[in-house]
């Protein structure tokens, strides 16, 4: 190993894990001794990762408090180095190690706010895309409705809790109260999407989040149209089908049509 | 009067600021008499949404330079190919006057310890540094600046000054060079050294940009926070350097505790002012 690679090794051992072998290489001086110097570096490592993960995790801030928050993160830290060119995408393991790790493990709440801080965040600086719009669908001859597949807008995220974390992050980001934590039996659906720059976010019903996840996986619009006389009758599925996908346009959810037979 | 290398600077752009996203709106509206701005690359190399939609409006009054941080231009792992790939899709659509990164390694063994961690000014280092830029330079088809870093160690088996050190680089490597005056003061009073003569060691041929900054003395260190208006003394060296180096494209680097957009303008302008008496002293000498 080189001088300088060696070097390095140690510095980093010396902030990741508190080695001091860097100590003998480094300068002290009475005023300021190596150890204070290296303790600037070490200390700076965690203020900074901690800062970006404040920034990325509002909520679970709020829901943990402080002192937690911040044994969360230090913990966080630990467990995974940065291996990112871009602190943006240093948090992007929370939700996994919240799961994973007690005592968090048993609050599920706080993995699923995390959950949905970090797809609100992806859907913030997802690509920018064209968007199709009701106008360029009424160019499309009635007959080739049924072979319509669609590619949603880069920003939309599908996501289903147990917890209301959603409304905990709603409350905490209009600075009110968060509702205490409470969970269904049942997964509630929700969509995180982006238009005009803005982030927004909606739960689904049963049919329309079954209608989403079947347009995501390429699903075509007669077989969707189908697939909904499981909560509506077959004279108004397609109908109903269609008032869906109007909502998903107007919202900018949909990104282009395909035709698939 | 100094005079500049033509075939070696671009163009000096005169008094910048660093975009910062509290500013994006206020500069929209209010067009601020800024020349120029400086984006910090990493912020930018994601797919969309408003940092790329703000940055694309503000280029198209201002000119635009890429200042990035995580080049790791230092470090002993292997050149980050997909990192320098993000960058060079980055400056063809940004379309920056230049691009800089900080004279440093930021990590190793993949890791990415997100500062500007101190080199050793040994001539292993450089010879290694002056590779690395050079590979850089061809990738992105033009001359990289490097920044001098704030720094609180000394290792004891440097070999030179680390003005001894840029000098070597920038020239061995054929790059161009920005000058943090703010980091050249926090360093000298953490080591002790004199930074006149810091300065003046410094080629005026290849010195590009100057940083200006704010820091926090805590005492035994000066810590670089970027937190703080300039101080005096930091201006006294600037004013020295614009004596020996001319017109060099000037900017206020804020990157915390940021004030509103007018109290940055109005540092701005003392810049200018002081640039401005230097120069015409020089002038009139």
């Amino acid at each position: 190993m080189s001088q300088l690679a060696a070097l390095q090794r140690a510095f980093q051992t010396h902030i990741l894990h508190a080695n001091d072998a860097i100590q003998q290489a480094i300068t002290g001086t009475p005023l300021a001794p190596a150890t204070e110097r290296l303790g600037i570096y070490s200390t700076a490592y965690r203020l900074r990762l901690l800062e970006a993960l404040q920034t990325d995790y509002t909520a679970l801030h709020a829901a943990l408090g402080d002192e937690d928050f911040e044994q969360l993160c230090f913990a966080f830290i630990a467990a995974f180095p940065s291996t990112y060119p871009n602190l943006r995408w240093f948090g992007a393991n929370m939700d996994a190690y919240l799961k994973a790790t007690p005592p968090y493990l048993d609050i599920p709440v706080l993995a699923e706010l995390a959950s949905f801080e970090w797809a609100k965040g992806l859907t913030f600086d997802a690509a920018d895309e064209d968007r199709l719009t009701i106008q360029d669908m009424a160019a499309i001859p009635g007959a080739d409705w049924g072979r319509m597949t669609f590619q949603t807008h880069p920003s939309v995220q599908r996501l289903d809790f147990f917890s209301n974390a959603p409304l905990i992050w709603k409350a905490v980001a209009a600075a009110a109260d968060p509702p205490q934590p409470s969970y269904t039996e049942e997964p509630l659906s929700w969509i995180i999407w982006r238009q005009n720059l803005s982030v927004y976010f909606r739960s689904l019903d049963k049919d329309e989040a079954w209608a989403i996840d079947s347009l995501l996986h390429g699903v075509n619009f007669a077989e969707i149209c189908t697939g909904l006389c499981e909560w509506v009758d077959e004279l108004h599925a397609s109908q109903h089908a269609a008032g869906l996908l109007k909502g998903w346009l107007e919202s900018g959810m949909i990104r282009s049509v395909h035709f698939k037979t | 009067m100094p005079h500049h290398a033509e075939q070696l600077l671009h163009p000096p752009l005169g008094f910048g600021l660093g975009l910062r996203i509290p500013h994006y709106e206020a500069i929209l509206e209010s067009r601020p008499a800024v020349d120029w701005f400086e984006v910090l690359s990493e912020n930018y190399m994601v797919p969309g949404g408003k940092p790329r939609h703000y940055l694309d409006r503000i280029r198209e009054n201002y000119p635009i330079v890429m200042h990035g941080v995580s080049l790791s231009i230092g470090s002993s792992d292997p050149l980050n190919r997909d990192y320098l790939k993000q960058l060079k899709t980055l400056t063809d659509q940004i379309e920056p006057r230049w691009i800089s990164d900080h004279l440093c390694w930021t990590g190793v063994d993949s890791t990415n310890l997100h500062d500007l961690m101190p080199l050793p000014y040994t001539e292993e280092a450089l010879q290694h540094v002056v590779d690395r830029v050079s590979a850089v330079q061809d990738i992105l088809g033009c001359r990289l600046l490097l920044e001098n870093v704030s720094s609180y160690v000394t290792y004891k088996h440097s070999e030179m000054s680390e003005w001894d050190f840029l000098r070597e680089v920038a020239q061995r490597a054929d790059s161009l060079l920005l000058l943090d005056i703010n980091n050249i003061y926090v360093s000298s009073f953490n080591h002790g050294f004199d930074p006149v003569e810091y300065i003046d060691a410094i080629p005026v041929n290849r010195v590009q940009q100057f940083h200006l900054a704010g820091h926090r003395n805590q005492g035994g260190c000066i810590i670089d926070t970027h937190d703080e208006p300039v101080i005096d003394r930091v201006w006294e060296l600037y004013e020295h350097a614009v004596r020996r180096f001319g017109a060099v494209s000037t900017m206020i680097e804020r990157d915390d505790n940021i004030p509103p957009l007018e109290e940055l303008l109005a540092e701005l302008d003392r810049a200018r002012h002081i640039a401005k008496q230097a120069l015409t002293q020089i002038a009139d000498a």
